[in-house]
């Protein structure tokens, strides 16, 4: 039978945008919003996409990382909603506050064992090169591992999928490659590989009506020991000195920049 | 004492990994890299080299397999670059070793290691122990590299190349220029209105001894650099003496890749922009004002002196 699915990872990030400090000068992680991680909007437009070309089903999976859900239920739901407008047919959502704040080793498990659990046989699963929030890059890489699927990371460009094989182009350190992986595979796409556009009403509209299932660890018979503790979380303050110039004669303010700058000792000039 | 697996993609980065790996334990170095690369640029740290002809990731996931598999190290330290992440999270899937990036700081704890490593755009350090056997992928110029101090005995490894098959590669068109090494360097945003207008960044920089770098957009999508001149989160990091941010808002995402800069200066005409709380000196100006007196006002210091 020729594999015709896809599986989308869709993570509900931190938002880097909005970092905000606790008196202590510690990162106030509780009540910072969770928004869907930018770069799983590239893979979710590279699926439709290849929805259109392979004809099968799409699946979201998402895997709650910062909890606690009491607080997170909401950021969590317009993420997977997100995803379910955009493409996807249904949803499976892990969210089990025994194991947030998560890390890479757990969350690869919990999605390789619910893609073997719940039968699901994907062509592909495509995922962003990286979270907004943590940036390692790993997990794709170790659900394919997890899953004995093939591997490609940083991929900006969908050449051609057919007979069984994808061929891709891989972004590197000095170099792009094109590549040819077998099916299924795990791929991580980079921004590069399109422009996503933001789901339409009606497709907002629509979503509400589509399945989300909610799965427990137990449901997949797992337990975790996490190999990682989180020990501190400190908001990095960087004190710039701000020394605004808007001193509107320019030439009066290139010499001031240039005074400041000599002082720094920073001018070689 | 430990083995701890060095995996180097660059000769250049082998210094400063073997200086973090001798606190840790007994180095072994994993290199892999291009067939170009001589032996003298890899030997002479007086450590074991195993040496891979690749710097394909599918290889060196393999090799690091393999050494994995025979030596049982506690520890495997390497760059943050993309093809030793990916390499090394399939490898890290393998076997649920935990796996950090950009990792700044490291202090061993018999079995556990904790690590600080930046998160949201760099703006978060987190500090976190994970349990050994782990992976710890390290930011440049967190120490002064190792002296070579002897002989190394050298092991070539063959591995399989997996099942992705490689059909062509092209190198990037790329300046060749390291902007992570120089003391000055120009940064260009979206300010500037047309790639011929980069020339006024490209002067002051040559001027001031230094290179030019851009954000995102600049250098990614409209390519009006070349792709290592791209400066932030998927690009460079860089700490320079100086970084002069033309033209730029001041976004997150690049801000993260200069936030080491010893000076920060922003010269930008939106009184608004994030840019200006995060330097120590700003021009709010139109850009196209400011540069050619700030290139007069430098030509005529080159000339007095």
């Amino acid at each position: 039978m020729e594999l015709r699915d896809i599986i989308v990872l869709v993570k509900a990030s931190l938002n880097p945008e909005i970092v905000r400090q606790n008196p202590n000068g510690s990162y106030d992680i509780e009540y910072t919003p969770l928004k869907i991680s930018d770069i799983d909007r590239n893979a979710l437009e590279e699926a439709v996409k290849l929805k259109s070309i392979l004809g099968g089903k799409v699946y979201a999976i998402s895997v709650l990382t910062w909890g606690p859900l009491k607080t997170r239920d909401k950021d969590l739901r317009l993420a997977i909603q997100e995803a379910l407008a955009k493409v996807a047919d249904e949803a499976y959502v892990v969210a089990d506050d025994s194991v947030t704040p998560t890390d890479q080793v757990i969350v690869s498990n919990i999605i390789a064992t619910l893609i073997k659990a719940k039968g699901l046989r994907p062509a592909l699963v495509l995922a962003g090169e990286a979270s907004i929030d943590e940036s390692t890059s790993q997990v794709p890489a170790r659900v394919a591992s997890k899953l004995g699927y093939s591997y490609v990371g940083y991929v900006r460009k969908i050449i051609d999928i057919k007979n069984g094989k994808i061929i891709v182009e891989r972004d590197l350190e000095e170099y792009t490659e094109i590549l040819e992986s077998p099916l299924p595979a795990v791929l991580s796409v980079t921004q590069e590989i399109n422009e996503p556009r933001p789901p339409t009403l009606i497709q907002i509209r629509m979503a509400s009506k589509k399945p989300v299932h909610y799965v427990s660890l137990k449901d997949l018979g797992l337990e975790f020991k996490m190999k990682r503790t989180i020990m501190d979380m400190r908001v990095l303050t960087i004190t710039r000195k701000q020394v605004v110039i808007e001193e509107a004669n320019v030439e009066k303010a290139v010499d001031r920049l240039l005074e400041y700058l000599e002082k720094e000792g920073v001018l070689r000039i | 004492m430990q083995n701890i697996i060095v995996v180097s993609q660059k000769p250049s980065d082998l210094g400063e990994l073997i200086a973090i790996a001798r606190r840790l334990g007994e180095p072994l170095i994993l290199a892999f890299q291009e067939s170009a690369v001589s032996i003298n640029e890899i030997t002479g740290y007086g450590h074991k080299v195993y040496r891979l002809n690749s710097d394909r990731p599918e290889a060196l996931y393999y090799a690091i397999k393999s050494l994995y598999d025979s030596l049982k190290p506690k520890l495997i330290i390497g760059p943050t670059t993309k093809n030793v992440k990916d390499a090394l999270s399939l490898f890290a899937g393998l076997y649920d070793i935990p796996l950090a990036t950009d990792v700044s700081s490291i202090e061993d704890r018999g079995d556990e290691v904790i690590y600080k490593r930046g998160f949201l755009s760099e703006r978060v350090i987190m500090t976190a122990s994970v349990r050994k056997p782990a992976i710890l992928l390290v930011k440049p110029k967190i120490v002064s590299p190792a002296e070579k101090i002897g002989k190394s005995d050298v092991i070539d490894l063959e591995v399989t190349a997996g099942d992705v098959k490689l059909l062509e590669r092209k190198p990037k068109v790329l300046s060749g220029i390291k902007l992570e090494d120089a003391d000055i360097v120009v940064g260009v945003g979206r300010g500037f209105k047309s790639r011929e207008d980069l020339k006024l960044a490209l002067e002051l920089a040559n001027l001031l001894g230094g290179q030019v770098g851009g954000t995102r957009p600049i250098a990614a999508d409209y390519k009006w650099l070349p792709e290592d001149a791209w400066i932030g989160i998927s690009g460079k990091r860089i700490a320079p003496k100086l970084y002069i941010a033309i033209g730029i808002s001041g976004a997150p995402q690049h801000m993260s890749g200069v936030s080491d800069s010893k000076i920060i200066v922003a010269i930008n005409k939106d009184k608004s922009a994030p840019i200006f709380k995060l330097s120590d000196y700003g021009i709010v100006n139109d850009l196209y004002k400011v540069l050619p007196i700030l290139i007069s006002r430098l030509k005529a210091r080159a000339s007095q002196k």
